[in-house]
C-alpha cells in the first residue's frame, strides 16, 4: 500500500512539475488600463491584449513584420486602396462561428466615437470614411469597410498606404467580439467569468494589482502549436523590485521597462541580457513660442552643445544609439545628419544670437517626468550645457499627469523630455506629429513648407521617390529648423534564459507576440 | 535675656526643603539645563547634532569638491584614500575583465585595449584625476561627501521646520481642546479627523504643482500633517491632567485658563511631547525622502539624505558606499536626537524638580 | 456609556460628509485629469468621454451627484481603470492591507510594550540600554532601507523566503514575512519608547508609592497600576498608527508587491482617478474615525478618573 502511494505521490509531483514547468511567468509593468483592445493605448496592456486577441495580421518574431493572423491570404486592388481579406474558418473561444461581420463590427466599435477609443486616430486617419463617423460628422455606413462574405472582409484606405498590413496587427485593429461587448456590457465583458476571445490565449484569473493568468486556448486557430500551458502577467511598477524576482528566479522574463537603469553594469554581464538598436527615439522638445527658443540659432547652438556619444556610452551604457537626425533608418529611408556635437559652432551660434560666452542667456528649464533614467540624462544635460556653453539650466520634475498636462495642454514649457514609439514602421508616423496643429505637436511647431513635403508623401506610393520627400521633410525638422533635439534611438532589449525559452526575438519594434512562446 | 539667634523653621521659610537645604528658587529651565548636563548620553547626542549643525552650516566654505559637479569618468567609485585616476582605471580594467570573460573572450580586444591605454595617458596629465573621493562618487561621478554634506542641511532644515511646527500648532490646538472640552474640543477634534482623512500624497501633489516646487514648498508639505498626532497626545495628557489638584488650585487662586494652560498643565505634558517629537523628527525626513522617492522632493542637482538614501537602496548590492554613507549619516543624526530627546525628557520632568 | 457610544456613532456622518466634500474640491483643484495620454485623444472624443462620466457638468452638480450615488452605495466607475468599479478595487486592495497591518500592529504592540515595560522596570540596566538602542535604529532607518536591506539577505543571498508577491503563489504564506516584519519594526520601536518613557512617569507617581507602601508585590503592582496609567499615551498612538499602517504603507507594498490600499490610493493620486481617489479617501476616514472610537474608550478604561461628561 505504502509503495503505492509513494508511486503516485511521485507521478503527482513529476507531473505538477512538468505542467508547472510549462506556465510562463513574467512581470508586466502597471496594472492595465482594461483589457478591451479599444480602449487601451500603453504598452503593458498592449501585450496581454496580443495573448488574449487576434487581428487580421501578426507580427513575425523576428523581423517583426506583418504575417498572417485571423486572414489567411488577401488581394490588393490595383490603386492600392483596397484589401480584400479571406478569413480562416474559425470559432471564438466559446464556439461561436467567427465571420467577417465581426470584423467590421469590432472596427467600427473603435470609430463609435462613444467608445472613446485613444487609438481610433489610427483607423480614423486610414481608412475612407471613418474620420467623418468617428468626429460625428457622418454616419458608420458611411465608413468605407464591410463584410462581402461570411469569410471575406473588405476595406478601403484614403491612399495607397504601404505600411498598410503591418498596421493592422496594432491592437485598435484586433477583432474583439462585440455580441459579447453587448450582452455583458462594458466592465463586464472582459472579466474572467464571461470571458470570449480569438487569441492564443484566454483570461483565467485577474487580481488587480497583482497578476493576470492567461491559459492555452484550444479554440485556436492555430491551437496545436501553442505550447505554454499559462502566462502570468505580474503587476509590479518597481524595476529594482521585478529585477530581484528575475535574480531570485521567481520570473522568467525581463521586459525593457522593467531594467534598472541604475544596475546596467551588471547587467550587461548577464548571459541572459540581450540587445540590439531599436527604432523608438528620446529626444527634447523645444517650445518654439517662447524665448530664446524662437531662435533658431539658440536651438541649433545647444543642440551641437550635446556630446550624444559620451551620453550613451558613458552614463546610460546600455547601447543606446546616438543620433542627431529624428526618424530610424527603415527599407530604403535614411535619417537625416542633424546638428550634432561640434563645441566650436555652437559657441559661434551661440554669440550671433546674443550671448557670447553664454552672458546674457536667460535661465531655462527642462521638464521631464519622474524616472530614474529622465533624470539622470537631464542631469547630465544640464551639467554639460553650463560647461560647455556657459548657460545656466534648471530641472523641473513632474509626476506623469501633471507633466502630461504640462506638455500637451498648456504648453507651460520650454524644454520638455519626449519620446516616440512608432505605431507602425513607417516615416511618416515619425513626422507626421509635427504637421501644424497634428495633436501631438507639442512644441507647437509650424512649418509650412514641411507640412506640404508631407501631403505629398500621402499620395506617393511607397519606393524611393516618396522615400525621397520624406528625407527632406527631416531635414527641414531636424537640420534646419531643429524643432526638436534628438538624443538617441532607444537600444531595444530583454532578459531572458533563451536556452529555455523560445520565441521571444530580438525586434526593432520590440514587438513580442505571446503566440511564438515556448518552452525548448 | 538676649533673643536666641534665629532658626529658620522648615515650616515657615519657603526656601529649604524638608531636610532644611537651602533651595535657590530656579526656573524650570536653568532646572532642566543642569539637570541634562549631568546625563552623558543627552550630551553626547548635542555635542552630536552641534557637529552637524557646524559642518553642514559650513559646507559652503569647506575644502569638499562641488556637490553639482559631474566628473563622469569617475562614476561609482568606492570610498578610497588613492587617487581617483588609479580607482578608475582599475575599475574599468576589472569591468572590461568580466565583460570579455563574458563573452568568453581571453584578451581584450582593439578597442578595449585602445580605451585603457587612452585612460592610463589621461590619469597622467589631466589634474582631475588626482582628486580623492573619500566616500566615493555616485552614477554621475559627482562626490558622495559633498553631496551628503549638502543634503544634509536639506535633510536637517525640514527636521526643525517640522518639529517646529508640529509643536507649536499640536501643543496649541491639543491643549485647548483638552482643557475646554465641550464644543470647542468637538470642533477641534472634528477638524483634526477631516485632516486625517485626506489623501495626504495627492495633497502634496496639488500644492507642489499649483504652487510649485520650491524648497518653502516641501517644508509646508511636511508640516501640513505633522501637528495631527500631538495635538490627540497633548490633548489625552490634559484630559487625564486637568482634574488634578494643582489644577484647582491654580483655578481658586484665580488664575486665567490661558495661564493655567500654559503655565501648569503644558510643563507636566511636556516629557511626553519631547519624546513624541524626537520621535517625529525621523518621520519628517523619511516623509521627505518619500516625497523625494516619487519625484515630489527636492529637484535635482540638489540632494537630501532622502533622496540620496532612496537612490542608494536601488544599487545597496553594487555600490553599497552610496547607501551605507547616507544611511549612516542620517541614522547617527537621529540617534542623536533621539538621546538627546531622552535627556530633555528627564530634565524638564518637574515632578523631579527640587530634588537633589 | 450608551449614549455616548451613540453620539460618537452619530459624529461619524459629519466628519465622512465634510471629508468628501473637502477632498472633491481639492483634487478638482490639481491640475491633469484622469484621460491624459501621451497620445493626445480629439476633442471630440474628450468630450465624449467627459459627458460619459458627466465631468461636463458644474462641479457642484457633479458633487450633488456623487452624494446621491454614495448614499445609495455606489463609489462610482474608476476613471482609470475601465473595467471595473471603486468598489470592487477597494475590495480587492483593502483586505491585503489590513492582513499585514493587523498583523504588524500586532507585532509592534506585544513586541513594543514588553520591550518597553521591561526596560522601565531595568532602567539605566544593559537590559535597557540594548533594547532602547535598538529602538532607536528601529526608528531611524527609513522603510526602503529596512525592507531591500531584509529582501537582500532573506530572499537573494539565501533563498528562504520569496522577493515578494502575495498569497496564492508558490511560497504561500512565506510572503507575509518580510512585509509584516519591515513594518512592524518602526512602530514595535516607537512603541517601546513611548511605553518606557510613559511607565517611568507613572512610576514616580503617588498611587504607585500607595500601592508599594501598602505591601503589593512588585509585579502586582505592575500589572494591576502601573500598566493602566502608563499605557494611556501608547494608546493614543495606536489608533493614528493603525490607520496610517493601512493607507500609508505604500513603501512596503511596493517593495515587496503587495497588492493593497497604500499602492491603489497612490496610483489613484498619481492618475487623478477621482472616483477612487474619493473611495480611498472615505474608507480611510471611517476606519480612522472608528479606530479612534475605539482608542476613545480603552482611554475611559484605562484611565477611571476620565468621566464622559
Amino acid at each position: 500500500m505504502n509503495s503505492i502511494k509513494l508511486f503516485v505521490l511521485a507521478w503527482l509531483t513529476v507531473l505538477s512539475m512538468s505542467l508547472h514547468a510549462q506556465d510562463f511567468v513574467f512581470n508586466n509593468g502597471s496594472e492595465p488600463q482594461s483589457l478591451d483592445p479599444a480602449l487601451i493605448s500603453g504598452v503593458p496592456e498592449g501585450r496581454i491584449s496580443m495573448a488574449l486577441f487576434e487581428g487580421l495580421t501578426v507580427n513575425d518574431p523576428d523581423t517583426a513584420l506583418p504575417v498572417p493572423g485571423l486572414a489567411s491570404s488577401w488581394t490588393v486592388s490595383k490603386d492600392l486602396r483596397t484589401y480584400t481579406f479571406t478569413l480562416r474558418e474559425t470559432t471564438w473561444s466559446d464556439g461561436t462561428p467567427l465571420t467577417a461581420q465581426d470584423v467590421a463590427d469590432a472596427w467600427l466599435r473603435v470609430l463609435d466615437p462613444q467608445t472613446g477609443s485613444a487609438y481610433a486616430y489610427l483607423l480614423g486617419d486610414n481608412i475612407e470614411g471613418a474620420d467623418a463617423y468617428l468626429k460625428g460628422k457622418g454616419p458608420a455606413s458611411g465608413v468605407k469597410l464591410h463584410a462581402a462574405g461570411p469569410h471575406t472582409f473588405e476595406v478601403t484606405f484614403v491612399g495607397p498606404l504601404p505600411y498598410a498590413l503591418a498596421m493592422l496587427a496594432h491592437s485598435a485593429f484586433m477583432v474583439t467580439p462585440t455580441f459579447a461587448v453587448r450582452r455583458y456590457g462594458p466592465g463586464a465583458w472582459t472579466k474572467p467569468a464571461h470571458f470570449i476571445g480569438n487569441g492564443p490565449y484566454v483570461l483565467k484569473t485577474w487580481r488587480p494589482q497583482d497578476q493576470i493568468v492567461v491559459v492555452k486556448n484550444p479554440r485556436y486557430w492555430d491551437a496545436k502549436n501553442i505550447r505554454l500551458r499559462s502566462i502570468t502577467f505580474l503587476t509590479i511598477e518597481d524595476q529594482n523590485v521585478a529585477f530581484d524576482k528575475y535574480q531570485a528566479g521567481e520570473i522568467d522574463y525581463i521586459t525593457d521597462d522593467s531594467i534598472p537603469v541604475a544596475r546596467i553594469d551588471e547587467i550587461r554581464l548577464m548571459r541572459d541580457y540581450h540587445h540590439m538598436p531599436g527604432s523608438s527615439i528620446y529626444y527634447f522638445v523645444y517650445n518654439l513660442t517662447r524665448k530664446p527658443f524662437d531662435d533658431v540659432r539658440v536651438r541649433k547652438a545647444l543642440s551641437m552643445a550635446v556630446d550624444r556619444d559620451e551620453l550613451v556610452r558613458r552614463v546610460l551604457k546600455a547601447g543606446d544609439v546616438a543620433t542627431a537626425g529624428f526618424v530610424p533608418a527603415m527599407g530604403g529611408f535614411r535619417t537625416a545628419h542633424g546638428n550634432g556635437f561640434d563645441l566650436d559652432q555652437a559657441k559661434r551660434l551661440l554669440a550671433q544670437a546674443g550671448y557670447p560666452g553664454g552672458r546674457g542667456f536667460p535661465r531655462i528649464t527642462i521638464t521631464y517626468n519622474t524616472s530614474a533614467r529622465h533624470k539622470l540624462i537631464c542631469e547630465w544635460l544640464q551639467q554639460a550645457w553650463k560647461s560647455n556653453l556657459g548657460i545656466a539650466v534648471e530641472l523641473h520634475n513632474l509626476e506623469w499627469n501633471t507633466f502630461l498636462d504640462t506638455k500637451q495642454k498648456t504648453h507651460d514649457f520650454q524644454l520638455a523630455r519626449s519620446g516616440w514609439v512608432a505605431d507602425y514602421p513607417d516615416p511618416s508616423n515619425y513626422l507626421d506629429m509635427f504637421k501644424t496643429g497634428a495633436g501631438n505637436n507639442d512644441g507647437l511647431y509650424s512649418n509650412p513648407r514641411y507640412d506640404r513635403l508631407l501631403a505629398r508623401a500621402a499620395t506617393l506610393l511607397p519606393g524611393p521617390a516618396r522615400d525621397q520627400v520624406l528625407e527632406e521633410a527631416e531635414q527641414i525638422l531636424v537640420s534646419e529648423d531643429q524643432a526638436v533635439l534628438p538624443c538617441f534611438f532607444y537600444v531595444t532589449r530583454f532578459v531572458l534564459d533563451d536556452r529555455k525559452w523560445g520565441g521571444i526575438h530580438l525586434n526593432a519594434i520590440d514587438l513580442h507576440q505571446p503566440r511564438w512562446w515556448y518552452r525548448k | 535675656m538676649s533673643p536666641l539667634p534665629a532658626t529658620p523653621a522648615a515650616s515657615d521659610d519657603p526656601l529649604t526643603n524638608e531636610f532644611s537645604q537651602a533651595l535657590r528658587p530656579v526656573s524650570l529651565g536653568a532646572d532642566a539645563w543642569r539637570r541634562l548636563r549631568r546625563n552623558r548620553m543627552a550630551v553626547a547626542g548635542l555635542v552630536i547634532i552641534g557637529l552637524y549643525a557646524l559642518f553642514t552650516l559650513a559646507a559652503p566654505w569647506l575644502p569638499i569638491h562641488p556637490y553639482a559637479e559631474q566628473v563622469v569618468a569617475h562614476e561609482n567609485l568606492p570610498p578610497s584614500l588613492r587617487p581617483a585616476g588609479e580607482l578608475m582605471l582599475a575599475a574599468r580594467t576589472a569591468y572590461l575583465t568580466r565583460f570579455r570573460a563574458s563573452e568568453d573572450r581571453a584578451g581584450f580586444n582593439a578597442e578595449e585595449r585602445d580605451e585603457l591605454a587612452e585612460m592610463a595617458r589621461a590619469i597622467r596629465t589631466d589634474p582631475v584625476h588626482r582628486r580623492h573621493y573619500w566616500l566615493g562618487t555616485d552614477n554621475l561621478g559627482r562626490d558622495m561627501l559633498s553631496r551628503l554634506l549638502y543634503g544634509g542641511r536639506i535633510s536637517i532644515l525640514i527636521g526643525l521646520v517640522g518639529t517646529v511646527t508640529s509643536m507649536f500648532l499640536g501643543i496649541l490646538l491639543g491643549s485647548i481642546a483638552g482643557y475646554a472640552g465641550g464644543t470647542l474640543d468637538n470642533l477641534i477634534m472634528r477638524f483634526v479627523d477631516i485632516m486625517y482623512g485626506l489623501p495626504y500624497m495627492l495633497l502634496v501633489i496639488i500644492m507642489m504643482a499649483l504652487f510649485g516646487r520650491n524648497i518653502l514648498n516641501l517644508f509646508v508639505a511636511v508640516a501640513l500633517i505633522s501637528w495631527l498626532t500631538l495635538c490627540r497626545v497633548v490633548r489625552g495628557q490634559i484630559i487625564s491632567l486637568k482634574q488634578a489638584e494643582f489644577v484647582e488650585a491654580a483655578r481658586s487662586m484665580g488664575a486665567s485658563p490661558a495661564r493655567i494652560i500654559f503655565r501648569h498643565l503644558t510643563p507636566n505634558t511636556l516629557g511626553v511631547i519631547v519624546v513624541f517629537s524626537t520621535l517625529m523628527v525621523p518621520q519628517f525626513i523619511m516623509t521627505e525622502s518619500f516625497l523625494s522617492f516619487l519625484g515630489l522632493g527636492v529637484s535635482a542637482p540638489l540632494a537630501s539624505w532622502g533622496s540620496l538614501v532612496a537612490e542608494g537602496a536601488g544599487v545597496m548590492s553594487l555600490y553599497p558606499w552610496q547607501l551605507l554613507g547616507p544611511a549612516a549619516a542620517m541614522t547617527l543624526f537621529l540617534f542623536a536626537m533621539n538621546f538627546l530627546g531622552d535627556g530633555l525628557r528627564d530634565a524638564l520632568d518637574p515632578q523631579s524638580k527640587g530634588r537633589v | 456609556m450608551l449614549r455616548f457610544m451613540i453620539r460618537r456613532a452619530l459624529g461619524l456622518i459629519p466628519t465622512v460628509f465634510l471629508v468628501i466634500t473637502f477632498a472633491f474640491g481639492i483634487i478638482r483643484i490639481a491640475p491633469g485629469g484622469p484621460f491624459a495620454s501621451e497620445k493626445k485623444l480629439p476633442p471630440e472624443i474628450m468630450a465624449n468621454i467627459e459627458k460619459r462620466y458627466h465631468l461636463d457638468e458644474s462641479v457642484p452638480r457633479q458633487y450633488v451627484r456623487y452624494l446621491g450615488d454614495f448614499v445609495r452605495g455606489d463609489l462610482g466607475p474608476s476613471f482609470r481603470y475601465k473595467d471595473f468599479t471603486v468598489g470592487e478595487l477597494i475590495a480587492d486592495a483593502l483586505p491585503a492591507s489590513m492582513l499585514i497591518g493587523a498583523l504588524a500592529l500586532l507585532i509592534a504592540v506585544t513586541g513594543g510594550i514588553g520591550a518597553g515595560i521591561l526596560s522601565a522596570l531595568r532602567q539605566n540596566s544593559w537590559v535597557d540600554y540594548t533594547a532602547m538602542s535598538l529602538a532607536v535604529i528601529g526608528i531611524s532607518v527609513p522603510l526602503f532601507v529596512i525592507g531591500p536591506v531584509l529582501k537582500l539577505y532573506l530572499a537573494l543571498k539565501h533563498p528562504w523566503l520569496p522577493t515578494s508577491g502575495w498569497l496564492g503563489g508558490r511560497s504561500g504564506w512565506l510572503v507575509l514575512v518580510m512585509p509584516v516584519l519591515t513594518l512592524a519594526l518602526p512602530y514595535l520601536a516607537g512603541i517601546a519608547r513611548l511605553t518606557r518613557a510613559s511607565v517611568l512617569e507613572v512610576l514616580r507617581a503617588d498611587y504607585i508609592r500607595t500601592a508599594r507602601a501598602k505591601g503589593l508585590s512588585e509585579r502586582v503592582v505592575v500589572a494591576r497600576h502601573v500598566l493602566k496609567g502608563a499605557l494611556l499615551p501608547v494608546v493614543s498612538f495606536l489608533g493614528p498608527a493603525f490607520a496610517g499602517i493601512i493607507t500609508g504603507t505604500v513603501v512596503v507594498e511596493t517593495i515587496f508587491a503587495v497588492p493593497g490600499m497604500g499602492r491603489l490610493s497612490i496610483q489613484a493620486a498619481i492618475n487623478r482617478d477621482y472616483t477612487l481617489i474619493m473611495g480611498d479617501v472615505i474608507v480611510f476616514s471611517v476606519i480612522l474615525v472608528a479606530a479612534n472610537f475605539v482608542v476613545d474608550l480603552c482611554y475611559g478604561f484605562l484611565d477611571p478618573r476620565i468621566s464622559y461628561s
